[in-house]
């Protein structure tokens, strides 16, 4: 038995090097607690007036960031970072799933939900992660004559086939004991976070685009909630808040990225973001971390070592919708 | 701002989190039921070890990937590029259920004179019957294979290799992959299996190993599903307001 | 200076007042526009959870009030077009009363994109200079240039002719004609950057054809005179002023044109999106037939179209046509069978099913209905007043020379009561 070493890395220690890195760490909650009523007006329309977070200076953006840590950390009544970690040079996220190990156990939705900080609850329950179930479907031989028109003769069209693999046709509410189910396979859908992505393309200001290492983030704060990049999203990724978010004090994860997992506010498109604040602090997104099978992998696409790029050299991989020119960055394999 | 109508939902939960700290420490399962488990506790303020599946049990969320994780040590590798020492696994030796119970006996690592020390498929009788339960018939090799072909002969606390070297439970992967090759190169290289933490090739990784994952005891019982034993799902979505069922997905054409 | 002063004093004291009918109609609308104040604040408070819209259906009532409301603000184009290219008498003569209620159907626009918006209190975001305004890429900063810039081309053209009408002086030719001609290419510009809105995305089958836009438009030379018969018609019986028969029969002429045209395309969708019958043809099927049990728009889509056949029917015989009475019947028909076919009926199958296969239903709710009401009674607040404002000028009764505190200062001018442009 090998003695136990000292730890590596830790999750602590990404938190200390987000910590460090705001101004906020100065600042203690309890002051904040403390803070008077006209400074928190204040503070709100100082949030109202700001600009789009992409053109703001590194002041500014600091800026920003501290004063979401006052909210955030007064309204959720813990000590709540939020990050700005830009994007890394030499990095393009990607993202692989193996289509053949996917068992629709849905616990990626649901790791999802507890890292990003989504809204929960029955009046608005938000997920980033769509599992799909599709039948295999039956060619039976009782109806290879039931075709149309029938007794005929010749058939314009048959009816011996039920869809198989077809993603319309798929099951989004499956609720059975125990996955797998006989006779189903499973296709998780989330952001595929393109490199051409018809929502940024759409979007009237800009508030919904590309980051330099991949992901399409969203600054919630310049959201003015026009709902054009859910109509223009092929891939059905993004979600509305239709009322301001529930998210219960003690669910909430204070470990928060300005364009990722910080809280929402009503009115605001959110989605998918890689978990940027925890892949641009090195770590694995919550999904593919929880995956029971490992049927999720991430890495980086200009790393040939990495565990996407050997995927794609390696395996057969194919992307949804390809068809639609959005070249995702997500890609769907089998063994 | 507030509704007053979140109130009583504040104050219920906060009466469940009272209620949780004096309740038994939670403990949740990390890839499959039966396989590595996980006690719930704090390791930070506002930072627990794990978060878990309140409908099924499972860990749904890391707070520190390394956690009771110790190097896997050496791997024999020639094309996998992974970082020697960056590579950790949680160690499973001192967690499988039968070691302490027979204390002294075969499990130490040596084996008490007068049992049995050769190699030959037999029939256990009394012996280990709750997880094999015929050892003649192991559903996993298609009738090739028995207990002593991956369980050291006489170091009960091993698994063996062909030469009969011992193998630590820690590192099954240098069992498995004698037969199963193919998977083992994909494994090696982060293409199969489970993986956390850091995910950059250079990272730390906490790799989940082939037994954590697989039940190698019955790999080919009929309850599967493509191979797969099976889960309980977590809760599906709410459907959208207006709706009330989920029928009209099943009953389609 | 003075005369302007005294043109806003004139024209505002002349609108507010007028006849007990007058006032009823005034609060009948005042009444829904405090339902869609209550709406707004609703909105404003706690976002659009009162709403029906889900994650799978996100547009719905408000967006398609706000499309059909973009054809009836183009349709204005069909007065504009004939009076000053053909130089139609009759039309030339009331020709800005087609700018009244382009201005009044543009700024409805506004007000549906403001229901329909999550952070209305954030529009200024798409301010340029303080805000982004993402050209040349977003199709809806393109759509907002084009309707902004229509309803001021139809502001300054319509108020100028109207000032000018009210001090009696010549229209400035060199000015007034090119901001008429501006202003048709424009009116066509404007719904066709909203089909290009939807058109141009291919997440969408339902709506991702190169059809949409001239369909769009024609559909709106459909409903847009519709409801400017209507008015004329009314205008005629209610008011002093007479538009004259000819007028009425060519927007006919154009209704029934622009309907049959509208009904082919129609026609061509249903052969080309059901012959193959391929997964893009699901919203279609959705919208006819219904697709899993879900029927919700079935009957809106049938009794559409039965509407409008039959609207189609009146206009084609000239003898039905110009009967008045069955004249105003059709025109209702195709304005309302319009505002089905391209409001709900289009919206709503191009999010049924999701881009990934789901079904769900739209239906929306009463503050939904109640705030779309709203909406239009203040719509048709603002074109009352407009066209109440622009008939007294066409009538004279709004005039610098009888002003009463300008009697003295134009008579002295001696200027004539009425400008005449050709």
């Amino acid at each position: 038995m090998e003695a136990p070493v000292e730890k590596p890395n830790s999750r602590r220690s990404f938190l200390k090097s987000a910590g460090s890195l705001s101004i906020s760490s100065l600042l203690g909650t309890a002051a904040l607690m403390t803070m008077s009523d006209d400074a928190r007006a204040n503070m709100e329309w100082a949030e109202w007036f700001q600009g789009n977070y992409r053109l703001m200076s590194e002041e500014e953006k600091a800026l920003a960031r501290a004063r979401l840590e006052r909210r955030y950390s007064r309204e959720y009544g813990k000590k709540v970072v939020v990050d700005g970690t830009p994007a890394q040079e030499g990095v393009l996220m990607g993202y692989a799933l193996n289509i053949k190990k996917c068992i629709g156990c849905r616990r990626c939705a649901k790791a999802c939900v507890e890292e990003n900080n989504q809204s929960r609850g029955k009046d608005q329950e938000i997920e980033w992660i769509r599992v799909l179930k599709m039948e295999k479907g039956e060619f039976s031989q009782e109806k290879m004559n039931q075709g149309y028109p029938e007794g005929l003769g010749i058939q314009v069209g048959g009816n011996a086939y039920t869809p198989v693999g077809d993603v319309l046709e798929g099951e989004h509410y499956y609720q059975p004991d125990a996955v797998p189910e006989k006779d189903a396979a499973y296709m998780p859908i989330a952001c595929m976070q393109c490199e051409k992505p018809p929502c940024v393309k759409v979007c009237p200001v800009r508030t919904t685009y590309r980051e330099a290492d991949g992901p399409v983030v969203i600054d919630y704060n310049w959201c003015i909630g026009c709902r054009m990049c859910m109509s223009a999203c092929p891939y059905w990724a993004r979600r509305f808040n239709w009322s301001d978010p529930n998210l219960p004090k003690e669910a909430m994860n204070p470990v928060t990225h300005y364009l990722g997992n910080r809280p929402r506010m009503k009115g605001v498109v959110e989605k998918c973001t890689f978990c940027i604040q925890r892949s641009r602090q090195g770590r694995y997104p919550a999904c593919v971390e929880v995956c029971p099978t490992g049927a999720r992998k991430f890495g980086n696409l200009l790393d040939p070592n990495s565990e996407v790029s050997r995927i794609i050299a390696r395996k057969n991989v194919f992307r949804l919708k390809a068809e639609l020119n959005t070249f995702p960055k997500f890609f769907y394999f089998m063994d | 701002m507030k509704k007053p109508a979140f109130l009583p939902a504040v104050l219920l939960l906060w009466f469940v989190s009272l209620a949780n700290a004096w309740a038994e420490p939670v403990k949740c399962f990390e890839s499959r039921k039966g396989a590595s488990e996980v006690t719930q506790r704090m390791i930070g303020e506002d930072l627990p070890n794990v978060k878990c599946s309140p409908k099924t049990g499972a860990v749904l969320w890391w707070g520190n990937p390394f956690d009771g994780t110790v190097p896997m040590g050496d791997m024999p590798i020639q094309d996998a590029d992974y970082t020697r020492g960056k590579a950790v696994v949680k160690p499973r030796s001192d967690k499988l259920g039968l070691l302490p119970l027979c204390g002294n006996s075969c499990h130490t690592g040596s084996l008490p004179k007068g049992f049995p020390t050769s190699k030959d498929a037999r029939e256990l009788v009394m012996m280990h019957q709750a997880i094999v339960l015929d050892s003649t018939k192991l559903p996993h090799g298609r009738g090739n294979i028995w207990c002593l072909d991956c369980h050291h002969s006489t170091q009960r606390n091993k698994l063996v290799d062909h030469r009969d070297k011992p193998i630590s439970f820690d590192q099954p992967q240098q069992l498995c992959g004698k037969c199963h090759g193919e998977v083992y190169r994909d494994w090696r290289e982060g293409i199969h299996g489970k993986r956390i933490g850091e995910w950059a090739s250079t990272g730390t990784k906490r790799w989940f190993v082939c037994t954590e994952c697989h039940n190698p005891h019955n790999v080919q019982h009929g309850d599967r599903n493509r191979g797969f034993a099976q889960h309980q799902p977590e809760k599906a979505p709410t459907l959208p307001k207006g709706m009330k069922t989920a029928d009209h997905e099943r009953q389609k054409h | 200076m003075d005369k302007l002063k005294r043109f806003a004093v004139d024209y505002v004291t002349y609108v507010v007042k007028g006849s007990p009918a007058f006032y009823a109609w005034i609060a009948f609308l005042c009444l829904f526009i405090l339902c869609l104040l209550y709406g707004t604040y609703l909105h404003a408070a706690d976002g659009l959870r009162y709403t029906g819209l889900t994650d799978q259906v996100h547009d719905g009532l408000y967006l398609a009030n706000f499309v059909f409301l973009v054809g009836i603000a183009a349709g204005a184009v069909t007065i504009v077009f004939p009076a000053y290219v053909y130089r139609h008498k009759g039309l030339h003569a009331v020709a800005v009363l087609g700018e009244m209620l382009a201005i009044s159907a543009v700024l409805m626009c506004i007000l549906f994109i403001i229901s329909h918006m999550g952070r209305p209190d954030r529009l200024w975001h798409m301010l340029p200079i303080i805000g982004i305004y993402n050209l040349p890429h977003s199709m809806l900063a393109w759509d907002t240039l084009v309707l902004i810039g229509y309803m001021l081309l139809n502001f300054v053209g319509g108020f100028y002719f109207l000032y000018m009408k009210y001090t009696g002086q010549p229209l400035n030719k060199k000015f007034y004609l090119p901001l008429i001609y501006v202003s048709i290419v424009w009116a066509l510009s404007i719904h066709t950057v909203t089909a290009f809105l939807l058109n141009t995305m291919p997440s969408r089958p339902m709506w991702h054809h190169s059809m949409l836009p001239i369909r769009f438009i024609l559909t709106a030379f459909a409903a847009g005179p519709s409801l400017i018969i209507l008015i004329f018609l009314l205008v005629r019986t209610r008011t002093r002023l007479w538009i004259d028969n000819s007028a009425i029969d060519l927007l006919a002429t154009i209704i029934t044109y622009c309907l049959g045209l509208s009904l082919f395309l129609t026609l061509s969708e249903v052969v080309t999106e059901l012959y193959a019958n391929t997964e893009h043809a699901l919203g279609l099927q959705y919208l006819m037939f219904g697709v899993h049990g879900f029927t919700d728009l079935v009957p809106w889509f049938w009794g559409s179209l039965a509407a409008c056949v039959a609207a189609f029917t009146i206009l084609l015989r000239p003898s039905w046509r110009s009967n008045y009475r069955l004249l105003a019947v059709a025109c209702a028909l195709a304005f309302s069978g319009i505002w089905v076919e391209k409001g709900m009926g289009l919206l709503i199958p191009g999010f049924i099913p999701t881009p990934i296969g789901e079904f769900t239903q739209y239906l929306p709710t009463t503050l939904e209905i109640f705030v779309t009401l709203g909406n239009w009674a203040l719509g048709f607040l603002i074109l009352t007043v407009l066209l109440k404002g622009a008939i007294g000028i066409l009538l004279g009764d709004i005039a610098y020379a009888k002003s009463p505190q300008g009697k003295t200062t134009s008579d002295a001018a001696g200027i004539s009561a009425t400008p005449e442009l050709m």
